[in-house]
């Protein structure tokens, strides 16, 4: 399919790539961060550090990487005691792109499930306004977060009011250390209409292995161009229970306060987890409800400090959930640049 | 329940806040509108142009706030893996170029 819309297209590209400076050098890059959790009293100690690896061939192919590794440290008897721990390593993706054109864009390898909002696009320390994944986060990532096999996607339709984009997947199983993934089929379409700035998107999988099940996930994105606003909101559903959640950010820059204050971004969330077939499968086996509330200082488009308060309801019980940390994210080229 | 409708309302203020933020801006931003590059037709007188900043606003910034600190050698590679990740097209991608690797 992608051999289609490839082909002639590729001379034209590469005349275009003369038309600006930037540079095709493998990269390293990614996000880092320190976050100090309380959660119902219990205090979790979480440094970690994600680093993606990016190497180009040419303008069009992509070898693509991320490995997390992230401490977990918590007191020995939960409340008291010295903390012990150990950090955490797992490949998120190990991916090849072939970046054929506009309409297709062909993905082989481990690569990140694209289902909702969440678990593609806001999973980077440095991205996430909030620390807490949501409830829901577990419904269509299963068992990794990640697929094994092939992913297509691109751009069905763009015109200057609104936009229509796609991805499609099949993932095997594998039980690979490292390279775990479950077998599953699935797709993801969203419309972006432009003047708004407003996108709707549906995400469908169907799970294939142990009890064959259907997840289903619709999501709204806004940003309004006259304010830095930030309002995304998700509705999951799986056999084991459904849910949705409710986010908006939004950065005080145009506030006429003193420009220190400017650099703070107001973040709030609400939502709600009700259980089905009692639950499970890394979701809530009872009806769970969580707001959080969060303030963020941006000392440069990079660095930030993160600072929130959630408070988490169910019939089992009700607990407070603090974070405060530092994120940064990075970028190292690894060669220099190439002459032109 | 009480607990929940709390929460609601505090949503809604933030909600409300943004928006109210617009009333502030419309000023200003009309002065900053005003100092553009207006948009030019094509051709065809038409189709409007789109420049790369648009094209940020509309794609990257759903997501992240403008990466000022990326090295011009290493923004090819970025944009390569962004229009992965975020289904851009060849065109918006090499707007993008011009916009961030002038």
């Amino acid at each position: 399919m992608g051999l289609c819309f490839s082909g002639s297209l590729l001379t034209a590209q590469d005349a275009n790539d003369a038309e600006n400076h930037a540079g095709h050098v493998p990269v390293i890059s990614g996000g880092m961060g320190y976050i100090h959790n309380v959660n119902g009293g219990v205090t979790t100690l979480s440094p970690q550090i994600n680093p993606v690896l990016l190497v180009p061939f040419g303008s069009h192919v992509l070898l693509e990487s991320r490995t997390d590794f992230i401490g977990f440290f918590q007191r020995e008897n939960q409340t008291t005691g010295p903390f012990t721990g150990k950090v955490f390593k797992s490949v998120d993706y190990a991916q090849l792109d072939w970046l054929a054109n506009s309409h297709v864009m062909v993905t082989a390898g481990k690569y990140v499930l694209p289902f909702g909002l969440y678990n593609e696009r806001l999973v980077p320390i440095w991205i996430r306004n909030l620390q807490d994944s949501p409830l829901t986060a577990a419904i269509g990532t299963r068992t990794s977060g990640a697929g094994d096999g092939l992913m297509l996607r691109g751009v069905v339709i763009q015109k200057p009011k609104y936009s229509v984009q796609y991805s499609a997947y099949f993932s095997a199983l594998s039980t690979i250390n490292q390279l775990e993934a479950a077998r599953t089929a699935g797709g993801d379409a969203s419309i972006y209409l432009t003047h708004p700035r407003l996108e709707i998107g549906t995400s469908y999988q169907r799970f294939l292995q142990d009890r064959e099940v259907n997840n289903v996930s619709t999501y709204v994105s806004w940003q309004p161009a006259k304010t830095p606003l930030d309002l995304k909101a998700e509705y999951d559903y799986t056999h084991t229970g459904n849910g949705y959640w409710l986010e908006t950010a939004y950065r005080f820059e145009r506030l006429p306060i003193p420009t220190f204050l400017q650099r703070i971004q107001a973040v709030g969330r609400m939502q709600q987890f009700f259980a089905l077939n009692g639950g499970g499968n890394s979701l809530p086996r009872i009806n769970t409800q969580k707001f959080d509330f969060g303030l963020n200082y941006y000392f440069r488009d990079d660095l930030r400090l993160v600072s929130s308060y959630g408070r988490s309801f169910s019939s089992q019980a009700d607990a407070n959930v603090w974070n405060v940390g530092v994120t940064y994210r990075f970028t190292l080229p690894l060669w220099p640049e190439r002459k032109k | 329940m009480k607990r929940y409708l709390t929460a609601l309302a505090f949503m809604v203020i933030l909600l409300m806040g943004g928006m109210g933020a617009v009333a502030l801006q419309k000023n200003s931003s009309q002065a900053q509108n005003d100092q553009k590059p207006s948009t030019s037709n094509k051709s065809n007188g038409q189709t409007q142009e789109v420049t790369g900043e648009e094209v940020f606003q509309a794609n990257c910034a759903r997501c992240h706030m403008p990466p000022m600190s990326i090295p011009q050698r290493a923004t090819g590679t970025i944009i390569m893996h962004m229009r992965m990740r975020a289904r851009l097209s060849r065109q918006d991608e090499q707007l993008l170029l011009k916009y961030m690797a002038p």
